[in-house]
């Protein structure tokens, strides 16, 4: 009777400390599996400090003691946890064992009647409980294939969203976009109702001005077109105010109808140069020729409020472009169909946004970089260092100021965003950087410091295979970067000057050019040079590429198209008119605009054949956005849409 | 069985991988020489062999306790050999259990050559209940065995709901099915909660459940058995027509209904009382309803499990991989899963892993249907069965759900005075 006792009692104590052993065990468990140890903020920001001081031994050595002791941290507590789950067997044997004892004599007998429990109830009962099993298994099942049902997202799609397009499969592309996504309707415009707000603008006499730039300009020119750029000016925009009657140039302009009739855009436009600043769209069914003056082929043209050099981007309906002067910085959001000015985003109350303009180029102005978006927010930045991030009906998520650029000509490189990236080329006289910052908090998510002088280019994505990688084009380097960490991937010393062309990507080679350095071809997987070439060099236009070319338009007139595989000039056209603007291959045509506003349109192949030129009579130094059957053009003092009209 | 092997401690080591991809390279250089990543050692034939030898000598001799010796005792020995032997000696692979999903792949995947032994270790204990009910459960079954030797009291579970939750190891047993033929995961290996315990290490997760579930068997007789285990269920069936099924006593049941109280899985029916009446005709109509049922459940399961074939093949790895790279492309988001990575780095192709996909994709139509249609055509002959009165005179043993523990016959008083 003694020996029962002790074990009943020892089994109770056992059973205690094993349950609150259990308990402990399951939250260190729980809690080890969320654990992180190296992603301390301590440890990153040693390594950040690191990174801009390689040769601190010291700190390397801090670094790896704090590396090794956060591991080492890990793996006890793991081992730790072991040991814990074995004591909790060892319990759970005693436990079985002083229970056993414990029960050894004692055998339930029961009473001579036979148990009250009547089969045949607890068969039905038994069945009943599995119809309701059944049931509720059933009810499940087609929930969940209704919820599968009602959701666009599905398994296995070939191509659903729009990728990086590749101009050999643009019939694709374009038709599985066309095909999945959701359509969304508005109310075409009356075509008579296409009125054009500009005729001061159209009456203004057109001044032979070679200067200024596109959005990756590198300025040198005179300030020969600040005239015309103050003359087109709209006198506007109070500042802070969303969209003002006086802001709205095409005020007069048909309203949106509610009634939805046109299906809206699928292909983007969501960067300078198109996604990813890829150079090339899959928009199909763009006008070869339009005239402003009769507005043939032309949607609609409207005055942008304030100048910039930057170009047009496009999501959805919506239009994005910038602009500034001394008295602000804008974000513009224009309506794709009607020119309408949705809203008005004013960079300001940013905290470190300098009182006064920093020096810039006539020709660079306050607001050469092209915006950004992602569908979800936009994202400008201006030469203040001004970075303006809003969601699509123009509320500012965040702003902040990177730091006045120390820039001679001007902040100019365009934003580019990759997931929830926004990346910046940020180069000052004394430090050029790429930034990531999370776009939807402006968070620093990574900096690299680059070992390059100052350039004006603009970061563009390549994604080689299915790996992405960030391609910043400096002097002297080409640099792949990865995303996710901003780390180095390779890099090749080829550039020298000012370089204010972007680089492009295409068919697994990063190319680069600029006019006081070379064209180059590198190898996107590991950075090997597979050739150069120095007979058609871009200034500020950046180069487009397909498969089989590479095309290039120089400050000096001439339009190039080199052989993607051994870069020798395939066919050449003296045009003798400027180009600041870069190509854009959409249709299977290379569409380009010289500074005077001509409009060039070749054959996106190696033949390079000229198919179309004319004059459409405004400057234009921007690059145009294409979007479904219509491209967006900004000039030096309006944006317009051109529309092939039935 | 290298093969075999190898998928085993892939499996095994899944949650091993988990942690080393939270762990990167450091990112100094220290001239470290990383090893190479060795796999462990498959069995050797010599010891696959003597696996089954033994399992067959432990069959035979559980066979003569349990029909001619009907000792316990005997029973108990069996179980601690065979916790000692094929638990914690053999690591508790490859076991009968686990096999089921190599005779399913085989059957699946003529390229998959199945080994003789894993073969014979599926179908010894499938012949054993054929003619002498599930001696393989009684102690033999080293998953059995650790249960039944820690199992001290019994509460009984209510019979309406340990009836209801029989149709799992069904549910579990199709699915298991389903993942091995389409090459996907072995899951009974994967989710089996005592090889943590027999190996002394693994997932901690599982560990944890196995501890539990040893906890809960001081109490309960045998969770796993009677709620869980697939090949259970497929040893019950066959026990169901087997020759010479367990009894509790040779001599006459004087309807003590001692051994009732002492079962621990509740196999033992007592004589039936039904203290309802029914109208003549009704029981024939509602087996009759449950007939036009049946085929109704089996079509049913089919096609429900078929709709979904597409979320179920998300097991596949490969499968798995193509959907997180178009997530990956879809969304570009940065955190790129270690498998995307890997696949990037190991320069995959796309179109191939597509292709690749694609067919996966068309097992999984096969199999998801058969899955689907095994799981509405057990629960359909579950209810049939559930329709069907009895008429009992004397205690007797159900043979599906006896697992010839013996623990009956230690309290027969019949037994005993034999």
């Amino acid at each position: 009777m003694k020996d029962r006792k002790i074990y009943r009692d020892l089994a109770l104590v056992t059973a205690v400390f094993a349950l609150a052993l259990a308990i402990m065990l399951g939250v260190s468990w729980l809690q080890s599996r969320r654990s992180t140890p190296l992603q301390s903020q301590v440890l990153e920001t040693l390594k950040e400090l690191h990174e801009s001081h390689p040769e601190n031994e010291e700190l390397a050595s801090q670094i790896r003691q704090l590396d090794l002791l956060s591991r080492k941290a890990y793996f006890t507590e793991k081992s730790q946890l072991k040991s814990g789950v074995w004591i909790l067997c060892g319990m759970a044997a005693i436990l079985a064992f002083c229970l056993r004892m414990y029960y050894k004599d004692s055998r339930t007998l029961p009473g001579k009647e036979l148990p009250a429990g009547d089969e045949w109830q607890d068969k039905t009962l038994s069945r009943r409980y599995l119809q309701w099993g059944l049931a509720t298994g059933l009810g499940v099942l087609l929930l969940i294939i209704l919820s599968n049902a009602l959701q666009p997202a599905r398994f296995f799609r070939q191509h659903e969203a729009e990728p990086l397009p590749d101009v050999d499969n643009y019939a694709v592309l374009d038709e599985e976009t066309q095909a999945t996504e959701p359509t969304q309707t508005i109310t075409e415009e009356p075509e008579q109702q296409a009125v054009r707000p500009m005729q001061s603008v159209e009456a203004e006499p057109q001044q032979p001005v070679p200067s200024a730039q596109a959005a990756e300009t590198t300025p040198q020119q005179p300030a020969q077109n600040a005239q015309a750029s103050e003359a087109s000016r709209p006198q506007q925009a109070v500042q802070g105010r969303p969209a003002s009657e006086e802001a709205r140039p095409s005020k007069e302009l048909p309203q949106v109808a509610t009634e939805p009739s046109v299906p809206l855009p699928v292909v983007k436009s969501r960067a300078f140069r198109g996604n990813y600043s890829s150079g090339r769209s899959s928009a199909k069914g763009i006008p070869t020729s339009w005239d402003l003056s009769s507005s043939r082929n032309v949607l609609w043209q409207t005055a942008i409020p304030r100048h910039g050099y930057n170009s047009p981007i496009v999501s959805g309906r919506k239009v994005f472009v910038t602009g500034a002067d001394e008295r602000a910085r804008e974000l513009y959001c224009f309506d794709l169909f009607s020119g309408e000015l949705l809203w008005t985003a004013t960079a300001d109350n940013i905290p470190g946004s300098p009182g006064q303009m920093p020096e810039v180029n006539e020709d660079t102005g306050l607001a050469a970089s092209t915006a950004v978006t992602n569908d979800k927010q936009v994202c400008a930045i201006f030469a203040t260092g001004d970075l303006l991030c809003t969601d699509m009906e123009g509320r500012r998520l965040w702003a902040r100021n990177l730091g006045t650029p120390d820039n001679h000509y001007g902040f100019a490189s365009s934003l580019q965003m990759y997931g929830n990236l926004l990346i910046i080329q940020y180069d000052n006289n004394d430090k050029a950087e790429l930034l990531a910052l999370n776009v939807e908090n402006g968070a620093e998510v990574w900096r690299r410091n680059r070992k390059d002088k100052i350039a004006w280019s603009s970061p563009v994505i390549a994604q080689v295979g299915d790996k992405p990688l960030i391609i910043v084009m400096g002097n002297p380097a080409i640099t792949a970067y990865q995303p996710r960490d901003g780390q180095e991937v390779w890099r090749v010393d080829c550039m020298s000057g000012e370089v204010g062309a972007s680089p492009c990507y295409a068919n697994g080679i990063v190319y680069g050019a600029s006019e006081y350095a070379k064209a180059v071809a590198i190898n996107a997987e590991d950075g090997s040079v597979l050739w150069e070439a120095d007979d058609c060099l871009p200034e500020c236009s950046s180069p487009v590429a397909t498969k089989e070319c590479l095309y290039v338009a120089t400050s000096y007139g001439a339009v190039c198209a080199y052989s993607a595989e051994n870069g020798k000039v395939l066919r050449q056209h003296e045009l003798e008119t400027p180009f600041y603007s870069s190509p854009v291959i959409a249709d299977g045509k290379v569409y380009l605009f010289s500074n005077s506003g001509k409009c060039y349109i070749f054959s996106a192949d190696i033949r390079f054949e000229l198919l179309n030129s004319f004059d459409t009579g405004e400057q234009t130094f921007a690059t145009p956005a294409f979007t479904d059957s219509m491209m967006v053009v900004r000039t030096d003092k309006s944006l317009y849409v051109v529309r092939k009209k039935e | 069985m290298k093969r075999l092997a190898s998928i085993s401690v892939l499996l095994m080591l899944k949650a091993r991988a988990f942690a080393v991809a939270r762990f990167p390279k450091p990112d100094f250089h220290s001239g470290y020489q990383y090893p190479d990543i060795v796999h462990t050692v498959p069995n050797e034939t010599f010891w696959s062999w003597m696996d089954l030898g033994i399992l067959t000598l432990m069959l035979l001799a559980a066979v003569w306790a349990v029909h001619r010796a009907k000792s316990r005792r005997i029973i108990l020995g069996i179980s601690l050999v065979s916790v000692l032997y094929f638990g914690f000696y053999r690591s508790g692979c490859v076991c009968s259990l686990g096999s089921i999903q190599n005779v399913a792949l085989a059957i699946a995947d003529p390229g998959y050559h199945l080994p003789l032994v894993v073969l014979l270790l599926f179908l010894l204990p499938l012949a054993f209940a054929l003619f002498a009910g599930r001696v393989f459960c009684a102690g033999v079954c080293p998953i059995g065995a650790l249960q039944e030797l820690v199992n001290v009291r019994n509460f009984r579970i209510s019979r309406p709901v340990t009836v209801a939750l029989g149709v799992i190891p069904w549910i579990y047993l199709a699915f298991a099915i389903l993942y091995a033929a389409t090459r996907s995961q072995f899951i009974i290996c994967r989710f089996d909660p005592f090889i943590g315990i027999f190996r002394m290490g693994g997932d901690i997760g599982m560990i944890v459940f196995g501890v539990l579930l040893l906890l809960l068997a001081v109490f309960v007789g045998r969770p796993f058995c009677q709620f869980l285990c697939p090949y259970g269920a497929l040893l019950g069936l066959f026990s169901r027509f087997s020759a010479r099924k367990v009894e509790i006593t040779s001599p006459e049941c004087i309807n003590c209904s001692l051994c009732h109280h002492a079962c621990p899985v509740d196999a033992i029916r007592p004589p039936s009382r039904s203290s309802r009446e029914e109208a003549a005709g009704k029981g024939i109509k509602r087996v009759l309803l449950y007939l036009c049922v049946l085929p109704l459940l089996t079509v049913g399961g089919a096609l429900l499990l078929d709709s979904q074939h597409d979320s179920l093949s998300l097991a596949n790895k490969q499968v798995r991989l193509l959907h997180l790279l178009q997530t990956q492309e879809e969304t570009a988001t940065l955190q790129m899963a270690p498998e995307v990575e890997a696949f990037h780095e190991m320069g995959g192709d796309v179109q191939v892993l597509e292709e690749q996909v694609g067919h996966i994709r068309q097992q999984f139509h096969l199999w998801s249907l058969l899955a689907g249609g095994l799981i509405g055509f057990s629960v359909g002959c579950r209810l049939l069965r559930l329709s069907v009165k009895r008429t009992r005179k004397t205690y007797e043993i159900d043979p599906v759900a006896c697992v010839a523990c013996g623990k009956c016959w230690s309290y027969c008083p019949q037994n005993k005075s034999r």
